[in-house]
């Protein structure tokens, strides 16, 4: 019974790469699992309304992270608004317009590259740049141009998947019925494509609000007293809080809770991002048939 | 001698090297159907959508000879492909409603002309409908995403979009060949009872047989034969038409 003893060879080793992979899938889990638990019971106690809406005092020893907030979600924000209409711009030509050549070729051999330079590498591009070439000093200008820059391949490359993913018919119809190009983009490309182009933009989101070494050179300051009242003002920003308090300090351990609460408060945010992202796309998902 | 809607003269036509028509010459004639049939890659479908410059998006294709559209060169330097899109309608193979309200569909095209009263796309929307024969099914829905309509309805939902431009003339690229038998009846009635300037491009040759007045017969990018479709169904003058329709090849 030679096949015999071959299937149950067969089914053995099915059985064990089966448990292989499991075992990693796993593991993985077990490792984020891990690490949002431990920030989250040791942070937890230290995360209050009033440190999420003062400002910090005694050194950065006591008080709350508003004013870090608040810089991360303005430098998120302003990121944003450097990289969807650059993006989308750019994920539009090359879905839409651009033929086949080295030019398409050169462009999207670019951003795809541009998506593997190390974020420090993008931080200094920005301090040579935008904080001194251009003259906009250390501020959320600066600070936002740079994320922007940064997170510019995750927009075009989602953008641009969105819009290929469109059905060709949509554009076709369009055209007959006698739009423009333009106008079949506008009209019925867009609309249909942009569900899946906000995804992307909103996961660019939330990796602009962790990055930290883009903004140590271009944007973040240890402490300001108040809000910034311009863009050329510096900010105050939630990772770099955290470096500032676990790395940086004269009292690293007296500041642990606050270093945990601020570590805390920015994985919610990163991850309520992602989670937005994520039930936006499954929505859309569930209203379409193509 | 009546003027026909549409007179192709010698039209050749190329994607990048390859030849897909050859000296193709035949004129549509108003307020009939004209079916286009013949074996995959013949250029039925090429042919067709010259006929409103759909190809012009196809990178590397070339066209030599003529086709005017009521005496005018479609191809001139003179004419604009967006006003013979607009003169000339299209429905495509598989249904393609716009993942918009069948109100929002059907309204696309006028809106794109510049009607933007509410009570003359009304009018528009419910002519148009009507003239689709879908009015009666969909008058208390307009307001429903086409997409959740059944493929029929959907592919009559194209037919009323192309209608409420008022085209000259409507072409239709294989509208059946993804509905199943009873939707494809319905827009076969549709056809039969439209009473207008209708090319219809077609796999299925009872189809032709059943809905058309005249019959193009292309075969490699020629036209093989062309006639009524009583005579090139019953007496067709050329051998490959013969063998085709009687199944022998295609």
């Amino acid at each position: 019974m030679i096949f015999g003893y071959a299937t149950a060879a067969r089914k053995r080793r099915d059985a064990l790469a089966m448990w292989v992979v499991r075992a990693m899938a796993g593991l993985t889990l077990a490792t984020m699992a891990l690490v949002l638990i431990y920030v989250a019971v040791n942070g937890l106690s230290a995360v209050s309304w009033d440190f999420l809406s003062q400002f910090p005092r005694d050194g950065l020893t006591k008080g709350g992270i508003w004013p870090a907030v608040f810089g991360t979600l303005g430098l998120a924000l302003g990121s944003m608004c450097v990289s969807i209409p650059l993006g989308f711009g750019a994920a539009i030509y090359l879905a839409e317009y651009a033929k086949p050549g080295p030019l398409v070729t050169g462009i999207r051999l670019g951003v795809a590259n541009l998506a593997g330079v190390p974020s420090v590498v993008f931080g200094l591009f920005g301090l040579s740049l935008f904080v001194a070439l251009f003259g906009f000093g250390r501020s959320l200008l600066s600070g936002c141009l740079t994320l922007g820059l940064l997170t510019l391949p995750t927009v075009v490359a989602a953008a641009e998947e969105s819009l290929r993913q469109t059905p060709a018919s949509f554009r076709e119809a369009a055209l007959a019925l006698g739009a423009n190009r333009w106008q079949a983009i506008r009209q019925v490309i867009l609309p249909a494509a942009l569900p899946g182009m906000l995804t992307g933009a909103i996961l660019a989101l939330g990796r602009a609000a962790g990055e930290t070494a883009p903004i140590i050179f271009t944007a973040a300051t240890a402490f300001s007293p108040a809000l910034p009242d311009t863009v050329f003002a510096e900010v105050m920003a939630l990772p770099t809080h955290i470096y500032n308090l676990a790395a940086n300090g004269s009292r690293i351990a007296e500041t642990r809770p606050q270093q945990f609460g601020t570590s805390l408060v920015l994985l919610a945010l990163v991850l309520g991002l992602s989670l937005a992202a994520t039930i936006i796309r499954a929505k859309l998902r569930r209203g379409r048939k193509w | 001698m009546v003027e026909p809607v549409i007179a192709a003269r010698e039209v050749d036509f190329w994607y990048g090297q390859f030849q897909a028509l050859r000296g193709v010459s035949l004129d549509i004639m108003d307020d009939e159907v004209t079916a286009m049939i013949g074996p995959s890659g013949c250029g039925k479908s090429t042919f067709l959508k010259l006929l409103n410059r759909m190809n012009d998006f196809v990178p590397g294709a070339r066209l030599a000879g003529e086709i005017l559209l009521r005496g005018q060169s479609i191809y001139g330097p003179e004419a604009d492909p967006v006003d013979i899109r607009r003169r000339v309608g299209m429905v495509f193979q598989r249904p393609n409603p716009f993942p918009k309200s069948i109100y929002d569909n059907i309204c696309y095209g006028p809106r794109l002309v510049g009607i933007r009263k509410a009570a003359e796309l009304d009018v528009v929307a419910e002519k148009a409908l009507r003239a689709a024969a879908l009015w009666d099914e969909v008058k208390d829905l307009l307001g429903k995403s086409a997409m959740e309509l059944s493929g029929g309805q959907q592919q009559r939902v194209c037919i009323a979009r192309a209608l409420a431009l008022e085209p000259d003339i409507l072409l239709m690229d294989e509208p059946t060949s993804a509905l199943d038998p009873i939707a494809t009846a319905k827009v076969e009635d549709w056809i039969r009872e439209a009473g207008m300037t209708i090319v219809i491009v077609t796999h299925n040759m009872q189809q032709a047989a059943r809905i058309s007045d005249r019959t193009a017969f292309f075969y490699m990018g020629e036209l093989a034969e062309y006639g009524p479709t009583m005579e090139l169904f019953t007496s067709p003058k050329e051998t490959r038409t013969e063998n085709y329709i009687t199944g022998r090849f295609g």
